[in-house]
């Protein structure tokens, strides 16, 4: 249905990569790819285009914050929606994604219904 | 009581004159009131040390820093097994998701051909009224499929969503790792500091007894159950 926009999920934990693709899935959108960190994620965003970032901030060699300002910073990747997928929920680091860029927040553990729900939002505003 | 209240209570109640503390309107400045600081921490580690000792709380010191390694082994096995086990759910998950995709075709093309058959028999020439209910309610049935698989899949991904326990989890044994190393450091620093060097015990790591969390660089257990194998077979068994 969605095939055409791609995702790539960022997590450093594979179980919740695997969750991510199959709901994403599961909601239509079955065009995946997958990132450990925040450094290869970068590295493949330079050489594969993608339409939508999914990301955790807690990992090593790059966390998600980093990643993030990477791609505002970035002429190419800057209006690609990146959306926070994380356990972090200070208020902190909610306003500092926000502030970063991050297109929209989800704190794990969280529904298929909130995935669906913000992701057809940021799509939604960006068409 | 606590155990620094105990130190406290063990320690010299004559200070010196290098740790009496200063008055409270002393100021100090420059490189030489800096070093005096030095100078009266080391002292107060010193002394803190000479309690620790006299209470016996030095040798528990040094236990907790033994243990701490192997504490933190343990976490991260309970890290690897579990997550181990979600991808076990994970792949299982897959298999059942497959098999209901099978079972939703199968049953669709089969619908197909008991409602052509149904047609054929609706006019009561080529079926008996018995057999005409029976096709009818297997076409039922199997329209019934399809809500049924709905179901199960929705069951499935609920299953699924449980495993981000691993990730949650995973993090939190993460930072209680990084936690105990910092402890660990510490209290090893704070052994080596006051102890004399003719007097400083060998601080070798323990093992606790239950499964081996990291079987590496220890030569008294095996890693898999091959180790196992290749053991016995080295025992003739």
């Amino acid at each position: 249905m969605n095939g055409d926009i791609r995702f790539l999920i960022v997590d450093d934990f594979s179980t919740m990569r695997r969750i991510l693709r199959n709901l994403l899935k599961e909601i239509g959108f079955g065009n995946a790819e997958e990132a450990e960190d925040g450094a290869v994620a970068l590295s493949m965003l330079k050489t594969t285009k993608f339409d939508f970032v999914v990301s955790d901030i807690n990992m090593p060699n790059m966390n998600g914050f980093e990643l993030l300002k990477n791609v505002r910073s970035d002429e190419a990747l800057k209006s690609i929606p990146f959306l926070m997928v994380t356990a972090e929920a200070k208020k902190d680091d909610i306003v500092q994604a926000a502030q970063a860029g991050a297109s929209g927040y989800i704190v794990k553990p969280f529904t298929k219904a909130t995935l669906e729900e913000k992701v057809q939002k940021i799509l939604t505003k960006q068409n | 009581m606590g155990h620094i209240d105990a130190a406290a209570q063990a320690a010299p109640t004559q200070p010196d004159a290098a740790t009496a503390a200063p008055p409270a309107s002393a100021t100090l400045t420059g490189p030489e009131s800096e070093e005096t600081i030095h100078q009266r921490i080391g002292q107060l580690t010193r002394t803190l040390h000479d309690a620790l000792r006299e209470l016996g709380y030095d040798r528990e010191l040094m236990d907790a820093r033994d243990n701490l390694p192997d504490a933190r082994d343990r976490l991260a096995y309970i890290a690897r097994v579990t997550g181990e086990a979600a991808e076990k759910v994970l792949n299982a998950v897959d298999r059942a998701r497959s098999v209901q995709q099978e079972l939703t075709e199968q049953v669709g093309d089969l619908r197909q051909r008991w409602q052509a058959v149904a047609a054929f028999a609706a006019g009561g020439k080529a079926c008996t009224p018995a057999g005409k209910q029976l096709i009818d309610e297997t076409c039922d049935f199997f329209g019934s499929i399809g809500g049924q698989t709905d179901r199960t899949n929705a069951i499935l991904t609920d299953i699924m969503m449980a495993q981000d326990f691993h990730d949650l989890t995973g993090q939190v044994i993460r930072r209680v790792v990084v936690l105990a190393q910092g402890l660990e450091e510490q209290l090893l620093k704070l052994l080596i500091e006051t102890t004399p060097p003719a007097q400083r015990p060998r601080l070798e790591a323990k093992h606790l007894e239950g499964p081996v969390v990291s079987p590496v660089a220890r030569n008294d257990v095996v890693a898999d159950q091959q180790g196992v194998d290749d053991l016995l077979a080295s025992l003739g068994f």
